[in-house]
Order: structure tokens, then sequence, then C-alpha cells
């Protein structure tokens, strides 16, 4: 008997010292996380990725060559990359078709990033991807090349007092 | 109709005045859809029949249309918390069917990505087991916790669930600069504060009067049903694949298994508690041993073939017991056969020999202490 009572008494203590404590919660829409890098980019000359938030991605037009490597590598994995004409002639695009990205059915993994040996396509820390409708989550060249503004500000804070995201 | 075409469960049954057949589900608690069907006399259980299958996604069949990098997404979906180790018997199997050494470093990072999912994956469960138990706090916490160790799988891969991160060959990409650092000071407050669990949940009058002596699983009938894992330690039998077939760096690295006797719902969801702290020390063990620079990934060509008729079977030790994956190739570019042996599956038989003579209020934290993963065992 004596076991149980101090058992819930010790429970209870417990509990009662997170009072004092702060509040861990991310408040969202005001609050952002801030994260590593610019986004995931991948360095063809040595093999090797470098780290960063895998989210929307950034096409440099004047990079992309029009090889459709970024293609083949999403084939089997989400067949989210079509490739499409585009206006603008590019020197070094004979064929003028580039990546257009369907973000309905893109599961991040990066592989095509990691596919791309021009330094193309990375990702950026652009998440918030949502849309009323089923097109306007079809990314076209011209929205791949325009570099997102993401404010990124909150980080986890470990103190005496608990862990606070600020 | 005779009974033996319809499906368990719908199937006719002779009257009873004292049975009834209650369906508990297909629902979907927090994991993916399982149902067990149990017959009932009273308040006690006489026979459970769980029915596995709601989430079946073809994975296997799945991975003999994709070639061996492909793969490598969807294979982690069974379990999205835990998809380093989900991954891990599959990169390694295919390394030694390309015939590839992987750097001293990239084993390192794997090493430190596996533990760090085996908790994030271990505190989901755990808060899954508060809402079973009807234990709030116990859902709040981990879920809260949880976030410091997602945190940095996010800094590591990019992503926070599915990360995507191990390939044949080593890692995707590279530590972040000063990881090292936040990694130690996050995982030691993660540290602390799955030590405070113990006053609230493990030492808890209520707790233990809800888990102890519930569904007692013995030393032979662990050994004799084929469980693993957790549930198999919980059972008094010291079995743990870092230890005993190890993988990777884990044989320099001290790994100590923890091992109750009970073999009862108590001891089965302590034990995951006692693999984080141990998983913990690992951590910071391989981020002290860990090559300070070096190459984490080695090139392979682009679409890499295993040599002629070959097979390979490797098992790590994921966060719900041994998980083993069999490739069999045939000189292509795809797998010609993919098996992934679970532990969720092996834990699930059990469960039929524990529920018989328990009451019907005790069936949700026996199920759950099972460390079972609907969507795993379906694959």
């Amino acid at each position: 008997m004596t076991n149980t009572a101090t058992g819930i008494i010790r429970a209870l203590n417990s509990g009662i010292k997170h009072i004092a404590t702060k509040r861990f919660t991310l408040r969202y829409p005001e609050e952002k996380l801030k994260f590593v890098g610019d986004g995931y980019q991948f360095d063809p000359s040595t093999g090797v990725g470098i780290a960063g938030l895998k989210g929307r991605h950034m096409l440099f037009h004047d990079h992309c060559t029009g090889c459709q490597l970024c293609s083949i590598a999403c084939e089997g994995v989400a067949e989210a990359i079509a490739m499409v004409k585009v206006p603008d002639q590019q020197k070094q695009n004979k064929k003028s078709i580039m990546p257009q990205i369907d973000y309905g059915k893109c599961v991040f993994c990066g592989l095509c990033v990691d596919a791309c040996p021009f330094y193309a396509l990375y990702m950026t820390n652009d998440y918030e991807l949502s849309s009323f409708t089923k097109e306007g989550l079809i990314y076209t060249p011209a929205q791949l090349q325009v570099k997102p503004y993401v404010a990124q500000d909150s980080e986890i804070i470990i103190t005496k007092w608990g862990a606070t995201h600020g | 109709m005779t009974n033996e075409f319809l499906p368990p469960g719908l199937a006719l049954q002779k009257a009873d005045e004292r049975i009834m057949t209650l369906n508990v589900g297909p629902q979907h608690p927090g994991s993916g859809h399982m149902r067990i069907i149990v017959q009932i006399d009273g308040d006690y259980i006489v026979a459970c029949d769980p029915d596995p299958g709601y989430v079946h996604r073809g994975e296997e069949k799945m991975a003999e249309y994709r070639n061996y990098i492909t793969n490598i997404p969807h294979l982690e979906r069974p379990v999205i918390h835990d998809s380093c180790n989900v991954l891990y018997p599959y990169v390694l199997g295919v390394e030694d069917l390309l015939g590839i050494e992987v750097p001293e470093r990239a084993k390192y990072v794997r090493v430190i990505c596996s533990e760090l999912n085996r908790c994030i994956y271990t505190m989901y469960w755990l808060a899954i087991y508060g809402i079973f138990l009807g234990h709030s706090t116990m859902f709040m916490w981990p879920a809260g916790d949880r976030e410091l160790l997602i945190d940095l799988m996010e800094k590591i891969s990019g992503a926070r669930v599915t990360h995507a991160h191990f390939v044949p060959g080593g890692v995707r990409n590279d530590l972040p600069p000063n990881f090292e650092e936040v990694c130690l000071r996050q995982v030691n407050y993660f540290e602390k504060r799955i030590r405070e669990y113990a006053a609230v949940f493990y030492d808890n009058p209520i707790l233990i009067s809800r888990t102890q002596d519930t569904g007692v699983l013995s030393r032979e009938d662990a050994i004799r049903l084929g469980v693993t894992g957790s549930v198999l330690r919980a059972s008094g039998v010291d079995y743990d694949l870092r230890k005993k077939e190890p993988y990777d760096v884990y044989e320099e690295l001290d790994v100590h298994s923890n091992v109750m006797k009970e073999g009862d719902s108590y001891a089965r969801s302590k034990i995951p508690w006692l693999d984080m702290l141990e998983s913990c020390n690992i951590i910071k063990q391989a981020l002290e041993k860990m090559p300070k620079s070096g190459s984490v990934r080695v090139k392979l060509k682009p679409n890499p073939k295993g040599k002629g008729l070959n097979s390979v079977y490797k098992r790590v030790e994921s966060g719900r017991g041994s998980l083993g994956c069999h490739i069999v190739s045939d000189g292509k570019v795809e797998p010609y056969r993919l098996k992934l042996s679970v532990g969720s599956f092996r834990n699930l038989i059990a469960l039929p020999y524990l529920l018989k003579g328990e009451k019907l209020g005790n069936m949700p934290s026996v199920y759950w202490s099972l460390n079972y993963w609907p969507v795993e065992a379906d694959r």
C-alpha cells in the first residue's frame, strides 16, 4: 500500500515539476524551424551530397542541358518529372527541354538531384507547397527557376529549464 | 456456401449461448489497419485470431521491377519511422552482391542514423502504447521528445521521415558542419528526459497494475514460437543481433543487450525503453570513435548489376527485432527476387497464445506490447 502511494506521489511530483519548465511546442505558422544550409545539393565530382532540407526543387536554366537523366532517375520512384519544351533558347540546351515536376507525385527522395551531372538541379528549404487545385502542384521550368524566400529562425535551445524552440 | 470459402470472421459458427465472437477492428491505431477476432466467454478471451493483411502493398513484387537504386525509396515505406533500419539489410545485401567495400566513416554514420531511427520508432511506439492504455501523458511526452531526434535526422538527411539516406556504397551525404556537437547536446538531453519516464510510467502503480502478469510468455514458448527482438529479450533470452552477428562497426562498439525474465507485458514495454538508453550510449561511442573526415560514399556505375546467379541473406536488429532481407540476383539490373523477413510478423504469432484466458480489457496492453507494426507485417 505504501509502495503504491509513493509511486503515485512520485509520478505526480514529476508532473508538477513540469509546470516550471519551458514549453517545447513550435508555434508553426509564426515560427519556422531553421534548417542546415541552402537545401540538399549534390556534387557530381566527388559523388557525395551536401546536407540540407529536401524541399521543392530549384532549376538553373543556364546549366540544364535537357539530358533527361533526372526524369530517368524518377522512373520507378514517383514518375513525377516530365520533360517539357521551353520557349527560351539556351546555348547548351539544343532540344530546349527541361524538367517539369508534379509535386502531387514527388516523394522528395532527391534521387533526381543525385542524377544531375551539370549542377542544374538542387532542392531548397521551401516545403509549403499546398494548392487548391491539382494543376497548382505542377511546377513548370519557369516556376522552378525562382528561388524561394523561406524565413527560418527557430532552433532547439536546451537550457537547464528544459528544451524550447526559440 | 460452406465455411471454408468465407474469410475469417465471417464464417458461420455453431450457436453457442456462452461464446461470443467479437471483431476488434479493422481499425487504424496510428500505425496501419489491423483486426483481431476474439471469442469471449463473459469477460474472458477463449480464442483469438489475429487477421493481418489490410495494408499489403506488394513491396516484394514491386522490387522485382525496379533497379537496385530506385528500390530504395519504396522499400523504406513499411515502417516510415524506422526507415534507416528497414533499408539496412537491403543495402548490406546489395553491397555484398556488387562486392563493394564501404568507407569507415560511412559505417559510423550508418550506425548513428540507425540508432537514432530506433529511438524515433520506439518513442512513437511508446506514445501509441500510452493511447492503448488510456494514459494521455504517455502519449504527449514521447511524441514531443521524439522531435529532438527527428530534428537530428532532418539535419543529416533532409527529411523528417523516409530519409532515403542509405545507399549501396555508403550514405547519400556527409554530416553537416559541427553536427557532432549538436548531436551530443540533443542526445544528452534526450537521455535525461527519458530517464524521467521511469517515475511517471514504469514505476507508476497504475501502469504496473495494467501490464504486470498479463500475457506471460515463458522462455520456452518464446523460443518455440520464434519471436524476436524486445519480446524475446523480455522473456529472458539474451539475443541481440548487434551483439551476436555484428554488422558494420557494431563489433568495435560496446553494445549491452537488456534482458528481463518476467515475460509479461510490463517487461515487454520496459525493454524498448532500456534499449533507447543503450542506443544513446552507442551514439555517443560512435561519435567519439568516428573518423573526423574521409569519404562517405563509393561511386557506383549508373545501373549496377549483380554478378551472375547469386543470392545473399543479411539481417539486422531493427526496432522490432531481427529484420532479414534475401536478395536473389540473376545478373540483371533488377533483383530476381527480394524477400523481407520481418520481426513484426513473427511477434504477432505469439498473440493467440498470450491472450488465451486473459480479460478482454487486457487485450490492448498485450497486443501493442508485442512491438508489432501492421504495415511491416503485411509488407
